[in-house]
């Protein structure tokens, strides 16, 4: 038997996409004039070059060095391809200060993928910044050792920085005229390396951001559902985290009968065919399954929640599970009452919050935190088991500054993750679902601002006290994790378990992090507070 | 201009046209990258950025070049641009130096071109297509000349050069008109104007006759700050800073920039009174911050009698004559046309 049900509340989530990718530009005629004296600009690109120019007046105005040692010291292309010289000049005089030769990887290294490119970028924003001197240095060592694209990709890092920073001081000008060259410098940085897709994303959104148009990028509910699918479908992020929550429910669920799981974020509810097809194999016997998903209303009519509970209705039905869909409109997790999810007391309950959790950081300090709210009614509801799975990274941080460079470094070893995979067009898609997260990081602030990561040590003192307590995930869920990558991902990922809790990770970042928790008991609770 | 003393940085993208902002920008900066602090310059990367373009023979738009080396000893090369005279087809070796005229005197014009003494060569693009457009436009020879440069040529190089192409072309019976004289003008900008005043000097203590000088933006200076050096330091893309560096490459060692080269009518000036020196046409822009000195150099033709007349650009900077995309290089070009056929 199925039932259904829709309560809706909260507005509607509707807005225009924007693709964050530049068009390509058509050929466009060479500039007579600049022609005859030697030059070959494109005149739809006269203003940019002027641009540049003063860009690069300004910076050679302020470089400590002495310049004509540097352009001594610098590789001058083609000196007809105006732009393009006035570029490798502002590149060069923006050089960062690199790491000593004795960091990096051996030299071979550096040529080989973009696994490499990360570990270079890694490098260089771990460093602290040197003096000049210093700067110098390692700029002469730097030129020996180093590739020339790998140094196009640092530069621009660089660049990036420098924007971010002058955006955190609201020199706009500035900032507007570093993302031309930005831009420009773009086109000298191989794009299927990470650090080329992902700077093209922070780029465009630094852009949107001293434009002011951060809030129109959210894209319709059904295409952040087909671009979640995708994601889900290119990299093993969420199959991960999907794996790892249906396993720990899995084990919490076992002996009770009734059993009832709330699901933050429905989407396209690819996460329970795996648990209802476990539930119909263990031994003893399925139990009667509630499925409640909380997910955006649909803006056209169409009850999307409704259709994917009638598919996991069928699925269930097809493996003899008893199964129970509730569907819950909310645009968001705060507008969720406990009362719309009508947990019975007899049944077990399993919370399940995949990348949901950080949305409740948002909003005004004044009023009532929502997380407190939100998790108050968890507590209440008695769960025997809160799954939550978190982006590993802390992308909350006051100062934009801080937030931007952890950004940074954390999207361009997701782009680096996602180089791996070859099937289209999931790869494209999710590299757009990305770009989304990366526009939302940091081009919006306040109430838009909702991809609000915070680590795994911050939550586990979040969660520890709003009264739960941590869940080992146990070693047969690390065994199966990583038993997992190997069958479906590429080389680099890399699973670890810290403190009973699970990370996947690239090439020893972790990227994404799995934890259980249940409610602390009231008596415990007390006697913990009067310590 | 406003008799505002603010001039913001921005204002020099309003004066000019943008082609021609981005074209003299990007000389401005390159030649920054070029100038050491310890005097010396880098040649090397200087002939690199160069942009250059060959001799043609075949001529373009009715002019067709040639290159000559007139003293081999100090490799010595002028080109020389030359109108077809209707006949469009590839002169032979034999042509190029084809009399230039049975019929009307034609005019030639030895031209200098500018790079405060160490920049630019006579092939440069820059300077070949103004060399072009004065053919052109002045239905004359121009003979440009590959002079010297400094720091590795100090003075007085740039003079001997253009004193020997002087006597070179004077010698040319090709370029000897009907009367079977040479009617020779000088020209030149910013160094090469300065060029012009010192070859003209010499000519005049030899006897040997010039109908005129041309001097575009010429480049003159002295020990004291005059007022435009101070009002338009740095605004209109050059910089006293850099005037200074130029003149200690060019100047000999130890002098100053009273010496004669630099300041013909300073303190160690030649009185020119009762000298029969050629007129000269002085074109200065307005938003030129050695303009004093232009205008001094003037005063000095004048009052020693000489004819002179001045052609004052005031919304015209530096460079203005090598993009044909303002009234001032329409204005000048016409005067210059002038200039060289009023004697015929």
């Amino acid at each position: 038997m199925v039932l259904y049900d829709s309560a809706t509340s909260g507005g509607s989530n509707s807005g225009s996409s924007s693709s964050c990718s530049g068009t390509k530009q058509p050929v466009a005629e060479i500039d007579g004039l600049l022609a005859g004296a030697g030059y070959k600009v494109r005149s739809s690109e006269l203003r940019q070059v002027a641009q540049r120019l003063e860009r690069l007046e300004t910076v050679m105005v302020n470089s400590p060095a002495d310049i004509s040692q540097l352009a001594s010291d610098t590789v001058h292309y083609n000196p007809s391809d105006l732009a393009s010289w006035v570029d490798s000049l502002l590149s060069e005089f923006n050089q960062p200060p690199l790491p000593l030769p004795s960091d990096l990887p051996d030299l071979p290294d550096i040529i080989a993928g973009p696994s490499v490119n990360h570990t270079a970028v890694g490098n260089y924003l771990t460093d602290n910044f040197t003096t000049t001197q210093q700067q110098q240095q390692q700029q002469q060592q730097m030129m020996i050792v180093t590739a020339m694209e790998e140094d196009s990709g640092i530069r621009l890092v660089h660049m990036l920085m420098t924007c971010a920073e002058s955006v955190q001081r609201g020199e706009m000008a500035v900032a507007g005229s570093l993302i031309e060259d930005m831009k420009g410098l773009l086109t000298r940085v191989n794009p299927s390396c990470g650090i080329g897709k992902v700077a093209g994303c922070f780029i465009d959104a630094l852009s949107f951001r001293i434009m002011g148009v951060g809030g129109s990028i959210c894209g319709s509910v059904s295409e952040n559902e087909i671009l979640y699918h995708h994601f889900y479908e290119a990299c093993p992020y969420l199959k991960f985290a999907h794996f790892t929550a249906n396993q720990a429910i899995l084990e919490a669920f076992d002996g009770h009968d009734c059993v009832h799981v709330v699901d933050f974020n429905l989407m396209h509810g690819l996460q329970w065919p795996a648990l209802i097809q476990a539930l119909a194999l263990r031994p003893g016997g399925p139990p009667l399954l509630r499925l409640t998903g909380i997910g955006p209303p649909s803006p056209d009519g169409r009850d999307s929640l409704r259709e994917i509970g009638l598919r996991l209705a069928e699925l269930a039905r097809s493996v003899n599970i008893r199964f129970t869909f509730r569907g819950v409109a909310a645009s968001r997790l705060e507008d969720v009452k406990p009362w719309m999810l009508q947990v019975s007391p007899k049944e077990a309950l399993a919370v399940n919050s995949i990348l949901q959790l950080h949305k409740l950081l948002g909003s005004d300090p004044a009023r009532n935190s929502p997380m407190e709210m939100v998790l108050g009614w968890i507590r209440n509801l008695n769960p025997k088991i809160m799954t939550v799975v978190e982006q590993e990274s802390n992308h909350n941080q006051p100062e934009f500054l801080d937030r931007f460079t952890t950004a940074l470094y954390y999207y361009s070893t997701m782009f680096d993750s996602l180089e791996a995979c070859p099937l289209q067009p999931e790869k494209a898609l999710a590299e757009i679902y990305l770009q989304r997260e990366i526009c939302n990081v940091v081009c919006c602030e306040g109430s838009a601002r909702v991809e609000r990561h915070e680590p795994l040590a911050k939550w586990r003192n979040r969660l520890a006290g709003a009264g739960f307590r941590p869940l080992h995930l146990g070693s047969n869920a690390f065994r199966q994790a990583s038993m997992l990558l190997t069958l479906f991902s590429a080389e680099g990922y890399s699973v670890e378990e810290t403190e009973g809790c699970l990370t996947l990770g690239w090439h020893s970042r972790p990227l994404i992090a799995a934890s259980a928790w249940h409610a602390v008991p009231d008596v415990m609770m007390s006697h913990q507070n009067s310590n | 201009m406003a008799a505002s003393e603010e001039v913001n940085l921005n204002d020099s993208k309003m004066v000019v046209p943008l082609h021609t902002w981005v074209l003299i920008s990007n000389f401005k900066l390159a030649y920054n990258l070029l100038r050491r602090p310890d005097g010396t310059f880098n040649r090397h990367l200087a002939e690199f950025l160069d942009r250059k373009v060959p001799a043609n023979a075949n001529p373009v738009d009715g002019v067709f070049s040639f290159d000559v080396i007139v003293d081999r000893g100090t490799n010595l090369l002028c080109r020389i641009y030359r109108p077809t005279n209707g006949e469009e087809h590839r002169p032979n070796i034999a042509e190029l130096e084809k009399p230039v005229s049975s019929e009307v005197v034609v005019p030639v014009i030895i031209f200098f071109h500018g790079g405060s003494f160490a920049h630019s060569s006579a092939n440069s693009a820059i300077y070949d297509i103004l060399c072009r457009r004065l053919v052109g436009t002045c239905k004359a020879v121009v003979v440009s000349v590959n002079y010297r440069r400094a720091p590795e040529n100090r003075y007085p190089c740039a003079y001997d050069d253009g004193w020997t192409v002087l006597k070179w072309a004077k010698s040319r019976s090709w370029l000897q008109s009907k009367d079977s004289k040479a009617h020779i003008y000088l020209a030149g900008d910013s160094s090469g104007g300065n060029i012009v005043h010192h070859v003209a000097l010499r000519a005049v203590e030899s006897e040997v006759e010039i109908l005129g000088n041309i001097l575009l933006n010429p480049m003159f200076g002295g020990q004291e700050r005059t007022e435009s050096e101070k009002r338009l330091d740095g605004k209109y893309f050059v910089t006293v800073q850099d005037r200074d560096w130029y003149w200690r490459a060019y100047l000999p060692e130890g002098a100053n920039r009273d010496h004669p080269a630099c300041n013909p009518f300073g303190p160690k000036g030649i009185d020119l009174v009762g000298v029969k020196f050629p007129k000269s046409l002085v074109v200065v822009a307005g938003l030129d911050l050695i303009q004093d000195w232009q205008l001094a150099y003037m005063e000095g033709l004048k009052k020693a009698g000489q004819d002179v007349k001045l052609l004052y650009l005031e919304q015209a900077t530096i460079g203005f004559y090598f993009l044909p995309n303002n009234g001032h290089f329409y204005t000048v070009m016409d005067e210059i046309s002038n200039f060289v056929s009023s004697n015929c």
